[in-house]
């Protein structure tokens, strides 16, 4: 009987240990793009049935304030993106307008790929909106991983009716990410690869985003570069700036 | 023998010229009645169809296949390679009853000023084209309509125009996801503010010209989404769809599209018009039938004593029911004669000036999401009035033939005594 409760307690201790090492690698992962700074090369990859577009951009982030610069193809090049908190500004250079978007078009598809633009600069909050549990832990195709998944506490305020996060268990960088709606059917799946160390941290440099009701379609995120805390002056934020 | 009841049937209506003028007039009366209300029911039904259509919407839509009506913006006529516009137009406009084709392209976007923003429609238009299908040209209220040296104008709403607070000359910016997905961004100015009275397109229509358009979504000049027809005769706009479906498709596939396909509020709006016609038509039919019926009755009634003479004098029962329908048919022509004559000024005035509803006011009426106008025009309606005077003709005959026939069938000694 004592015997019972001591094995029954030993249980629900462990779990409870299991819980928190699963919070904390999925807290490690979400703050893997996460810094105080960062100032970042990616091209990304944008292939579906209207064809195939290549757009190369810097991305600079220092806490809330996120700037996405365009750099090539030519005609769209010094297209910039602004977004403080939830507003988000355009700066079109061949209107040489500089225009305020509603926070709606953050949950839109950016500039045709299949990542929205709080995709690229909204810091989730994995760990804190979900609770997480962990549902695999094995050898999938050759390679140790743990998988978790994360439901949305009753109180936050997410999209996804369940999040799908797999690691790899030598060194917790993640490699699949499925986001599921409310009925538990698939919506998008991002798959991490080439992970190299930069600045100190070993990434994912290739994201690939596929939407699963669009055949063929994809977005792939190569990030050239990647440097984390470094200075950025605030004036890199301010509207005139934006212009470039 | 026919001749000389003829002439004894035309006697007879003179005989008595007030009876035979008071007849006429009832039948008459009854005919401008149901011209009346057959006009003004053809003029709603028309006046809903008609500003239904030429607003915006046009008659015909001629789409690529799966374009109508998710309007995707790839879903261009011939598809990604485009078409010879110029061709699938001159295609369309062979056909007889076609009378005007304009192509169009469309998009959604957000217009930008200053510091606030909306998102909108936009339609591209070919500006000497588009006034031949539809009326928006003539809905503006403050600028000018769009005109080819203005290549970077645009037409905007005026619910629209005061929403985000722009006028006549200012400067806006039009973001869009173009085709090849990136952002299409310009500057146009407003050169004018149109006000349809339809609160959507008020609000959220943005014009411009097709080829500027097409810039800002970046597709190349061969891409149009949509080609508005306007018809010679609206009521063939189902057939004529279906035929140049059939024609259009030999090269390039085409869905097309009639109006009530793509304005089913405003299909069923109409049947519903036609049924509520036909109700009312009912009910003054009946009354114009009982008024002629009383009239006929006591005419043929009161003359019951003088077809008795005539019996008396030799007449065959049969030859005195011919008499009295000869003289029926006789007034129930003249009668109808009469009241289309009084009729066709009436209907002109209908047709012309139409009925002020909304007075002084002018305040604009609006119905089934169709802006009516406070004018009810009246609209000729051959068929129905055709009907009307088949349908009171036979009534006068019906009302004449029983008396006639309970009057041939008394014995003429009794007849004669009959008051």
């Amino acid at each position: 009987m004592l015997l019972g409760m001591a094995l029954l307690n030993l249980a629900e201790m462990s779990h409870a240990a299991d819980d928190q090492r699963a919070r904390e690698t999925v807290e490690r992962v979400a703050r893997l793009f996460s810094s105080k700074s960062i100032i970042a090369t990616v091209k990304m990859q944008i292939s579906n049935e209207d064809g195939q577009r290549t757009l190369l951009m810097k991305i600079w982030s220092l806490g809330e304030k996120t700037l996405v610069r365009i750099t090539s193809p030519q005609d769209e090049a010094g297209t910039a993106i602004l977004k403080e908190g939830s507003e988000i500004w355009y700066y079109l250079p061949k209107s040489n307008r500089t225009v305020q978007v509603p926070a709606s078009m953050a949950m839109n598809s950016w500039m045709g790929s299949d990542f929205t633009i709080d995709d690229l600069v909204k810091e989730t909050f994995l760990t804190r909106d979900y609770s997480i549990s962990t549902s695999f832990v094995g050898k999938r195709g050759g390679v140790a991983v743990a998988e978790y998944t994360l439901t949305p506490k009753a109180e936050a305020a997410v999209v996804w009716g369940k999040i799908i996060l797999q690691i790899r268990q030598a060194d917790a960088v993640p490699t699949w990410q499925g986001f599921y709606d409310e009925n538990g059917q698939l919506v998008r799946e991002l798959t991490f690869s080439d992970y190299k160390l930069m600045s100190g941290k070993l990434i994912p440099t290739r994201l690939v985003m596929r939407p699963a009701d669009k055949a063929g379609a994809q977005t792939t995120i190569e990030y050239e570069d990647i440097a984390f805390d470094v200075p950025i002056s605030q004036g890199t934020f301010s509207l005139p700036g934006l212009n470039g | 023998m026919i001749g000389r009841l003829l002439q004894l049937a035309w006697r007879n209506l003179w005989r008595n010229p007030r009876r035979t003028f008071i007849t006429m007039a009832a039948i008459a009366f009854g005919y401008v009645m149901l011209l009346f209300v057959a006009c003004l029911m053809a003029g709603l039904r028309w006046q809903m169809i008609e500003n239904g259509t030429c607003l915006v919407m046009s008659q015909i839509q001629v789409h690529a296949p799966g374009y109508y009506p998710s309007g995707s913006i790839q879903k261009t006529l011939g598809g990604r390679q485009g078409t010879d516009v110029s061709a699938v137009l001159t295609a369309i406009t062979a056909d007889p009853r076609v009378f005007a084709a304009a192509p169009r392209v469309y998009g959604y976007g957000l217009l930008s000023a200053s510091h606030r923003s909306a998102g909108v429609e936009l339609m591209g238009i070919v500006p000497n084209r588009e006034p031949k299908i539809t009326i928006l040209n003539s809905q503006i209220t403050k600028g000018s309509y769009l005109t080819a040296r203005m290549q970077k104008g645009v037409l905007i709403g005026g619910k629209l125009a005061s929403h985000i607070g722009i006028e006549v000359g200012s400067e806006v910016v039009l973001l869009a996801q173009a085709a090849d997905g990136s952002m299409g961004n310009d500057v146009y100015t407003v050169v004018g503010i149109f006000h349809t009275g339809l609160d959507a397109v008020d609000r959220s229509l943005v014009l411009m010209s097709l080829s500027s358009l097409q810039e800002l979504l970046h597709l190349a000049p061969a891409r149009i989404h949509e080609v508005g027809i306007k018809l010679n005769d609206i009521t063939r706009a189902t057939a004529v769809a279906a035929a140049l479906g059939v024609q259009l498709d030999k090269t390039v596939p085409v869905q097309v599209s009639a109006w009530p396909e793509l304005a089913p509020e405003l299909a069923s709006y109409v049947q519903f018009n036609r049924g509520i016609t036909f109700v009312l038509f009912f009910i003054f039919f009946l009354l114009a039938v009982i008024g002629v019926m009383n009239t006929m009755l006591m005419a043929v009634f009161e003359r019951t004593r003088e077809l008795g003479m005539l019996m008396a004098l030799g007449m065959r029962p049969v030859q005195v029911i011919v008499l009295i329908l000869m003289e029926a048919v006789a007034l129930a022509v003249a009668s109808l004669i009469v009241g289309g004559t009084v009729g066709v000024p009436l209907l002109w005035y209908l047709q012309v000036h139409g009925l002020d509803l909304g007075g002084a006011t002018g305040e604009v009426v609006s119905l089934a999401g169709v802006v009516v106008g406070h004018l009810w025009y009246g609209r000729q309606d051959f068929p129905a009035y055709s009907q009307a005077a088949l349908g009171l003709a036979a009534t006068v005959l019906a009302s004449a033939l029983y008396p006639a026939w309970r009057a041939a069938h008394f014995r003429p000694s009794e007849a004669i005594r009959k008051v």
